[in-house]
């Protein structure tokens, strides 16, 4: 369907899929990933939450906590190879306080924290974080001609993108700033505004919580640069010239609505928009002449039926026309609704001929 | 009469994957209990604007406001929406616990509402404790709760539990005490899941089914199955057969025409067959099947439609 789609998969060294929920997002990025490894490139899909079936297609132990990317057998053509990773952001966030602590005394504390585990759990905004640390190790280790991270659902702007500077501007809030300070106790916290926010944290909560808080954000303490650092790095990734965003999205009024918000996010924020698509389409079926006075019977139940696809079709059509148009150079691909659901290589394979070709 | 489970429990907490309808559930469920007369606050938790309108009314924000009225004089029933920003319940919160004014003092000046709702699992905390007390003091006969999208749906529900294993003491472990009960009676507060018949939808409405249940004890109003084709018989046959049966002579041009849409249209159903099979025996709990319309966009016209096919008494789950 799109030539400007099959360059871009040619091209690109990094793929960010983007849109809101429930439209075939993670399944779109892997269908990308499939045709890109089958014209020979090695490809890695970084996916968030896979639907379970989705997982076992790509052999994605959704339980494992992996860290690494596996293999997708029997994928790739032409010397590609397709890999996929599903991304668990405690096992990330763990991996990152190991890798920057450079002590492992000093980590495992941290990683015994209970304010750390519930941080690293539930954090807002701590998957975002980790899938940009993530994309950013698989990019910069070489191993792969083409990343490509499905990004959790999102509606208004693009959290992974905002994502770094976030967890920095947590990180550097002055009263978790002083307690990253390095002093030895409770009593020892001198700035007036800390103290009193301990304070009312003790009485709130009590003072487990804030020995275990304070504990915390002092084994943070050193961190924070390189944190900065990262965000830094990845801020320039995502805006690179071998970056494509394709926007993901259904023809649903407010699937299109949320999609249109987070077109001009990315766009706005500098990054390169390259293609959009518009999945689970219903079919327009060709239109009857007559028949408008069919008594009731097997009959009058298709020309029904027929009349209501038509009304659903055109409806469609009409709410995700300005979704078509978006912008010069971004290349559009519409897949209909398939009358199964994607869950295999062979369907994955399928949704890829319909996106690219 | 409305049908008894809408009014069974003073919250009904709504809640599906996302793109399924969920919000629209919510806001026709919304509209079914205030035609009885009820009166109703619909809660967005992401902060969507978009069920205010909807409904009739402004866009949702923080401000409790009037969407609509339903009916005149003894019956009439009234629906109001609004948004619970974390910093405005904590600010409540505050308030509401009586802490002492040199208590609340600190926690300003250490800018503490800013802090509270950016740490993890707090933000989602405040928000079901705000909905507690609009419970507590019965702010309307039905809270509508539209959690957000599913993965975060359980999450939200858990974040009273996830918040008890790292505070001991203190009155922000009583409030997620006070959550967890609330959660736990039926009296008070139910699960309303929402799927639509296709694979995926119906596994991971059915994860979130268990997870919710036995992780916190909530219990679950029937299974709602939004955007359900209309059973047409005569699809079952092809185009040519129906037609002859009704002696009604076919142009080639709407044969081939027919011939796609009811293709089209028997696997469509069929999928659905299946997966609403499935979902029974999976989940053998009662459901309420919702129109697909034929239309992509959905207004307050269609909400009524929606709410029409909302209202009744669940069918029971055949199961064998």
């Amino acid at each position: 369907m799109s030539a400007e789609l099959a360059a871009m998969i040619e091209n690109a060294d990094l793929l960010v899929t983007c849109g809101p929920g429930g439209v075939g997002k993670t399944t779109t990025a892997a269908a990308l990933g499939i045709a890109a490894a089958r014209n020979g490139r090695k490809v890695v899909v970084v996916t968030v939450d896979p639907a379970r079936r989705l997982a076992d297609a790509l052999g994605i132990d959704v339980d494992a906590h992996m860290f690494d990317p596996h293999e997708v057998e029997g994928v790739g053509a032409n010397g590609g190879s397709l890999w996929a990773l599903m991304l668990d952001a405690e096992t990330v966030f763990d991996r990152m306080i190991v890798d920057r602590s450079g002590d492992a005394a000093k980590a495992q504390k941290i990683l015994d924290n209970p304010v750390y585990r519930s941080i690293a759990g539930s954090l807002s905004g701590a998957q975002d974080y980790m899938a940009v640390e993530r994309l950013h190790q698989l990019h910069t280790s070489g191993d792969y001609d083409l990343v490509i991270i499905d990004t959790p659902p999102s509606r208004d702007a693009i959290d992974l993108l905002e994502a770094p500077d976030r967890l920095v501007r947590f990180l550097g809030h002055p009263i978790y700033r002083a307690l990253t300070l390095p002093s030895r106790s409770f009593a020892k916290v001198t700035n007036a505004g800390t103290s009193a926010f301990l304070w009312v944290v003790r009485k709130l909560a009590g003072p487990k919580l804030v020995e275990d808080t304070i504990e915390f954000f002092r084994s943070l303490s050193g961190m924070e640069q390189g944190l900065r650092q990262r965000a830094a790095e990845a801020a320039v990734l995502l805006r690179a010239r071998s970056t494509s965003f394709v926007l993901v999205s259904s023809p649903r009024a407010e699937a299109v609505g949320e999609s249109l918000h987070l077109a001009n996010a990315i766009l706005d924020g500098g990054f390169r928009l390259d293609g959009v698509v518009v999945n689970l389409v219903h079919p327009m079926p060709a239109p009857l002449v007559g028949l408008d006075d069919v008594p009731p019977g097997p009959l009058a139940d298709q020309v029904a039926y027929h009349r209501e696809l038509t009304a659903l079709a055109e409806s469609e059509r009409a709410e995700m026309a300005e979704l078509l148009h978006l912008a010069d150079g971004v290349a559009v691909a519409e897949v209909p609704l398939l009358e199964v659901d994607v869950h295999d290589i062979e369907g994955l394979t399928r949704l890829a001929h319909l996106i690219i070709d | 009469m409305t049908a008894s489970w809408v009014t069974d429990a003073h919250v009904m907490v709504v809640a599906g994957k996302g793109g399924v309808g969920s919000s629209t559930a919510a806001a026709a469920l919304a509209l079914v209990a205030a035609r009885d007369g009820a009166s109703v606050i619909i809660i967005s938790v992401d902060g969507r604007p978009g069920l205010g309108p909807l409904l009739g009314g402004r866009p949702l924000d923080g401000i409790d406001r009037i969407l609509q009225t339903v009916g005149t004089g003894s019956s009439k029933g009234v629906i109001r929406g609004r948004t619970i920003p974390p910093q405005a319940a904590f600010a409540d919160y505050l308030e509401l616990k009586g802490i002492n004014t040199m208590l609340r003092k600190a926690a300003s000046a250490a800018s503490l509402d800013s802090i509270a709702a950016a740490t993890p699992g707090l933000e989602h905390l405040l928000v079901l404790g705000k909905i507690k007390e609009l419970e507590r003091e019965r702010a309307a006969d039905l809270i509508i709760v539209d959690a957000p999208p599913a993965g975060h749906a359980a999450a939200f529900l858990r974040s009273a539990a996830a918040l008890q294993k790292v505070v001991t003491s203190g009155p922000v472990r009583t409030q997620a005490d006070e959550i967890a009960e609330m959660l736990a009676d039926r009296t008070r507060c139910q699960g309303l899941l929402v799927t639509v018949p296709e694979e995926t939808p119906v596994n991971e409405l059915v994860e979130l089914a268990y997870d919710i249940e036995e992780e916190l004890g909530l219990t679950l109003a029937p299974i709602i199955v939004n955007a359900c084709w209309p059973d047409r018989d005569g699809l079952a046959l092809t185009p040519v057969a129906a037609a002859k049966q009704q002696n009604i002579k076919l142009s080639a041009a709407n044969k081939a025409a027919l011939d796609g849409s009811s293709e089209f249209g028997r696997v469509r159903l069929d999928i659905q067959r299946r997966q609403l099979a499935r979902l029974d025996e999976q989940l053998a709990l009662p459901r309420i099947m919702l129109p697909r319309l034929a239309t992509a966009r959905l207004g307050p016209a269609e909400l009524e439609t929606i709410a029409d096919a909302l209202g009744v008494e669940p069918t029971l789950a055949v199961t064998g």
